[in-house]
């Protein structure tokens, strides 16, 4: 990792060939979306909002992915154990996400290059294709996916009996897995169609969990007043408990994953120059507002209810349901409650698989061919958590997994902040903004803070 | 002024400067964790964010 030293001139980027998946996108398709933007760029606020509501896509693929089953298991514990005080760290979480997410945006939009193909030229092979791509992405979507099949064969499961009929786990693990295959597969396929029909997916998905999680808070009721203090008052639990959850939570909303799906997604619609403000906005209404509302709704409803119940709550997102459940009334509000969640683990296993077979093909230089079979072996790889129906995902690999990832985000995160200030990546395109590399440093800061708490626990030096 | 991106050493100014806010990070996590268990390590409490936000604001300058 050498940084830039030179002002040598940067690559043409007329000269870097498009992205593989981006072909399916035609060039006539490319430019009327281009016109559109034109347009959109001279029309009213609220024309141009819903004009690039319609065209984003990658920022509501990146929101599904990353609002997976740990995420929504941490706000139904936060909203059962501390109610409304924790919602702060929602928002000033993504809210730093947002800033690495932008850098991404810019390597998409003005540099047009393959970010890990980047990384490897210029950090090294460890940063780029072992850190970023194989473990940073691959190994999280292929691991990480037990826990969403684990948490969307119990759902079905628990809701099945509301509708009248019984589907275990043993059973049901086909249909999620052929909901999520056929969604995955189709992504790059009969031209732009494929893309448009995973991107709409994601979107109906996290407007069904807006909708339905919307619903149960208003027959749970809302205490305001909490809940704005919650919002903007900065509260933690006291002693090293608090500093353990800001850490986590504050580095952990978004990811590598994140930043390197987001990256791939804008490349493969053919994002260019023109495309970077749509690329922002997308970040902000497809990434960054869906996901504080949503969690918003997880915490509140357990806040207005597990919260008030007291005692102690269990553990794991199928009991908090479970324990949810009788408290929100009405059948046909559990069966609201059960839908939106099943919609969790849905998406984040379509976003993950498309992320890790990207990621795979980048680390080793495979050249993605959307209907090879290489390219549907690799997306299909995380379906084989389909095995947590019937075993425990193994957790020396959890374990390996996650200490890997405390100790490499923030390398990844230097690669990145170094990327975006580099005159030899990005010529006159790189970051100008003093503002936007602080807000970037910050969540190095954190990052780092999460590598050392990690380290600081394996020595014994962390309070405990 | 350090010109952050000219090269000293093997590495160019930007990234010596992660290297050491990261020492200030632990610094400064190190002390928090000694506060907090005896309420001793003030030194390292107060030098590891001091160096953090220094490094931070020097870091943020864009390259000219």
């Amino acid at each position: 990792m050498t940084g830039n030293s030179d002002a040598t001139p940067q690559t043409q980027l007329s000269d870097l060939p498009r992205y593989p998946i981006a072909e399916a996108v035609s060039p006539a398709e490319l430019e009327a979306e281009v016109a559109e933007l034109d347009r959109l760029s001279n029309s009213s606020p609220l024309r141009r909002g819903w004009g690039y509501l319609r065209l984003g896509g990658p920022g509501f693929i990146d929101a599904a992915t990353t609002l997976g089953a740990g995420t929504l298991t941490a706000s139904m514990l936060s909203g059962a154990m501390f109610g409304y005080k924790t919602l702060w760290l929602i928002w000033v979480s993504m809210g730093l996400g947002v800033f690495m997410m932008a850098a991404a945006a810019r390597f998409t939009c003005r540099g047009g290059f393959r970010l890990i193909v980047m990384q490897n030229r210029h950090h090294g092979w460890i940063v780029g294709s072992l850190m970023t791509g194989l473990l940073g992405t691959g190994a999280v979507a292929i691991i990480f996916n037990y826990g969403q099949y684990s948490l969307g064969t119990h759902l079905i499961e628990s809701l099945a009996p509301m509708l009248g009929f019984e589907f275990p786990r043993q059973i049901n693990w086909v249909v999620f897995m052929a909901i999520t295959s056929f969604i995955t597969l189709n992504y790059g396929q009969r031209g732009k169609k494929g893309m448009v029909l995973v991107e709409s997916f994601m979107k109906l998905c996290i407007t069904v969990m807006l909708f339905c999680f919307g619903i149960c808070l208003l027959l749970v009721g809302v205490d305001w007043g909490a809940m704005v203090r919650g919002a903007f008052i900065p509260w933690l639990p006291a002693g090293v408990e608090g500093i353990d959850l800001f850490v986590a939570s504050s580095a952990a909303a978004i990811g590598v994953m994140d930043w390197v799906l987001f990256q791939y997604a804008g490349l493969a619609r053919g994002w260019g120059r023109k495309h970077e403000t749509l690329a922002r906005f997308d970040i902000l209404f497809g990434l960054f507002l869906p996901f504080v509302l949503i969690n918003f709704l997880v915490v509140a409803v357990f806040a207005g209810t597990l919260h008030q119940v007291g005692g102690t709550h269990p553990e794991t997102a199928t009991e908090l349901a479970g324990a949810l459940a009788p408290l929100l009334g009405p059948t046909w509000s559990q069966v609201l409650f059960y839908i939106a969640f099943l919609a969790v683990p849905i998406t984040t296993t379509v976003g993950m698989s498309l992320a890790g077979a990207i990621a795979i093909h980048e680390a080793l230089g495979w050249e993605p061919d959307t209907s090879s079979w290489r390219w549907r072996a690799c997306v299909l790889l995380p379906q084989i958590g389909f095995l947590a129906v019937w075993y425990p995902r193994p957790v020396w690999l959890v374990i390996a997994i996650a200490a890997f990832l405390s100790l490499s985000n923030n390398i990844v995160g230097w690669s990145f902040y170094l990327l975006l200030n580099d005159r030899k990546v990005l010529g006159e395109d790189r970051c100008k903004s003093y503002g936007w590399n602080a807000g970037i440093l910050t969540l190095i800061c954190l990052l780092n803070a999460v590598a050392l708490t990690y380290i600081f626990n394996r020595l014994g030096w962390w309070v405990r | 002024m350090i010109d952050i991106d000219s090269r000293y050493g093997p590495f160019s100014g930007r990234v010596w400067g992660l290297v050491i806010n990261f020492g200030a990070n632990a610094l400064a996590l190190y002390g928090l964790a000694g506060f907090l268990r005896d309420g001793t390590h003030l030194v390292h409490l107060t030098v590891g964010p001091i160096v953090t936000v220094a490094c931070v604001l020097l870091l943020a300058r864009p390259s000219s």
